[in-house]
């Protein structure tokens, strides 16, 4: 039924976002590294789950070129897609060690975002080039349909549930504290003895990896990647998410994700489709993200649901985010 | 030899256009400290104003006048009525970036919903090739070169000549000094958001008649080059930037031509990858702008 596969639709893409929001929420909301090419991220997870799935590129009529080509098992190659994007998080975030202005950090990653998706679409013999990978198998193939796609559903739920498990392991008790020490004032937290460097790349790992993990399932159920799907500005999209919802926040940044998901998806059906361009919904709907982005920032730079500031007795936090 | 020649001579033309844009993106980080990243989506807008206007009949040239003056308009409106305002409020510089990128978003989806997403062309407007000191040229890229070389000299003069200069220059190295010392810094940051902003719209119109087509992504892949320019001669240092589009441009398109030609931005990311691990300040950074660019 029509209804149901949208909502199955719905369902996957909820689930795929929020572990990219939460990955890259731990990364900028929680520890302050400004990553605008978490998308790269996503995209290494996605493309390792592809060539790890499509077996060996003379396969199906040898029409796409890539490196690689494994026919793992799903959860072995969800686990390949992670670890590729903790790998390449934590590569990107080597450019984030030196002692920058935040904003030229994060201007540099936004520059790296930019240029390895020039790069990958440009070199054909890489990952297929800027045609993409297509035809990745199905996990669950062998299933009547309806099932399959309920399955991948539970698949996903299930990866979002030990995300966040994982996710509350690190923003939460003495190491969230550490690393929310470490984004307000990183010299004083050094000053206490706390390795920032090798937080800061902890931190781009584990967020690497919820990137990676996300980019894998969303490749596994669309059955194809390319490089229009990871553009730069498909970072800004996880980035309103977080600061909708409240940086820093893992409430938060899922209310946010729910928020624009239902904002994106929902608010441009109403729109009226005009048959002459019909990507303009598309259009709008960016358009929609970014005035969604500027005016959280504008009017409420905390969020939805703001970080909750530990109060400690005889002295009352009043630092306000933004 | 002779293909080597060639592409020194392209990426003089190219970087030509690169420093005009980079020189703006300086002028503006250094009078505001801000990474205005929406800068890219008004070389875009600039672009299609040109096509309107060229459309319309009116000359490329005449047409890169009005884009610029258009651009610089809406710059200085945009700074006034989004940028300066946020600043106000205390935003933190990282959300100014976001600001930023989402309003270059906004502009370059609004662009593709009037114009449409498909490629656009001025049509023939490079005139007869020319050939100076072995170097291949068509005339309109000779004409942006020179074009280019007496803007920058002439931001030259106005910084060093003349008072609204060194009002420019005094706002950009301390903005509550040079207030104290009577200078109207909010007016001189509306002029230098209205230069910069000429600038880009001048770079835009430009790129638009020395590329084949242009889409509604122009803007944004130009960002590479230019930031990459901007970076290595020093954020916020007009002349570093000069030379840095120059240096950018040229070793784009020399290691096209040795390699892929796919791998054209691959030299200019680079450089600037390169100058951020090693020299973030850029090679005419003085230490004042290295002061601004590290923390703490």
């Amino acid at each position: 039924m029509a209804w149901e596969y949208y909502v199955v639709v719905m369902l996957v893409y909820l689930g795929t976002d929020l572990l990219a929001v939460w990955g890259l929420n731990l990364e900028f909301g929680v520890s302050g590294v400004a990553n605008l090419a978490y998308i790269v991220v996503v995209a290494a997870g996605a493309y390792t789950f592809a060539v790890c799935t499509l077996g060996p590129s003379s396969g199906n009529g040898g029409f796409q070129q890539y490196i690689g080509g494994f026919t793992l098992p799903f959860p072995l190659a969800l686990l390949a897609g992670a670890g590729a994007g903790a790998v390449v998080g934590t590569v990107i975030g080597v450019t984030g060690l030196k002692r920058l202005r935040q904003d030229y950090q994060g201007v540099a990653m936004l520059v790296v975002s930019l240029m390895v998706v020039t790069v990958v679409g440009a070199d054909t013999g890489l990952l297929n080039g800027s045609a993409g990978l297509a035809l990745i198998p199905n996990p669950f193939a062998d299933l009547d349909p309806e099932v399959a796609r309920w399955a991948y559903v539970a698949v996903v739920a299930v990866c979002c549930l030990i995300g966040f498990m994982v996710l509350r392991r690190f923003t939460t008790g003495p190491l969230g504290r550490t690393l929310r020490a470490m984004r307000d004032d990183d010299t004083a937290a050094s000053a206490s003895g706390k390795n920032v460097v090798g937080l800061r790349l902890l931190v781009q790992a584990v967020g690497g990896a919820f990137g990676g993990l996300s980019g894998a399932l969303l490749a596994g159920f669309i059955g194809g990647w390319s490089p229009s799907a990871w553009a730069y500005i498909e970072t800004l999209a996880f980035l309103s998410c977080v600061i909708v919802g409240g940086r820093g926040s893992d409430r938060g940044v899922s209310l946010g994700t729910l928020i624009i998901a239902v904002l994106l998806l929902q608010g441009v059906q109403f729109l009226p489709q005009i048959a002459s361009s019909p990507g303009l919904s598309e259009d709008f709907g960016w358009i929609i993200l970014g005035t969604a982005t500027i005016a959280f920032i504008w009017f409420r730079p905390q969020g939805v649901l703001p970080e909750r500031r530990p109060k400690y007795l005889g002295r009352a936090s009043s630092k306000s985010a933004g | 030899m002779q293909l080597l020649l060639e592409a020194i001579g392209f990426g003089i033309a190219t970087g030509a256009v690169i420093a005009l844009g980079a020189v703006g993106f300086s002028v503006q980080f250094g009078i505001s400290n801000i990474l205005n990243i929406t800068y890219g989506s008004l070389m875009t807008l600039a672009a299609y104003i040109g096509l309107l206007l060229i459309d319309h009949g009116v000359n490329a040239w005449a047409a890169l006048v009005l884009g610029a003056m258009a651009v610089g308009a809406v710059s200085v409106i945009y700074h006034r009525a989004l940028l300066a305002p946020l600043v106000r409020r205390g935003t933190r510089a990282i959300a100014m970036v976001i600001v930023t990128v989402s309003a270059g978003i906004i502009l370059q989806y609004v662009i593709v919903a009037i114009a449409g997403p498909e490629s656009h062309s001025y049509g023939e407007q490079s005139g007869q090739t020319l050939h100076l000191l072995g170097l291949t040229l068509s005339a309109g890229q000779v004409a942006i070169i020179g074009l280019t070389a007496a803007l920058m000299l002439g931001l030259h003069l106005l910084l060093t000549r003349t008072t609204l200069g060194k009002a420019m220059r005094a706002t950009s190295s301390n903005r509550t000094l040079a207030r104290s010392c009577g200078i109207a810094t909010d007016r001189v940051s509306d002029i230098a958001w209205f230069i910069s902003g000429s600038l880009c719209g001048a770079a835009g119109v430009a790129l638009a008649i020395t590329t084949v087509s242009f889409d509604f992504s122009l803007g944004s892949l130009f960002l590479i080059p230019m930031i990459a320019a901007a970076v290595l001669g020093g954020v916020g240092q007009p002349y570093g930037a000069m030379l840095g589009g120059l240096v950018v441009g040229v070793s784009s398109e020399v290691a096209a031509a040795v390699s892929n030609p796919n791998y054209k931005d691959v030299a200019a990311f680079a450089i600037l990858i390169i100058m951020l691990l090693v020299r973030p300040r850029g090679l005419f950074g003085a230490a004042w702008s290295s002061r601004r660019l590290m923390e703490g």
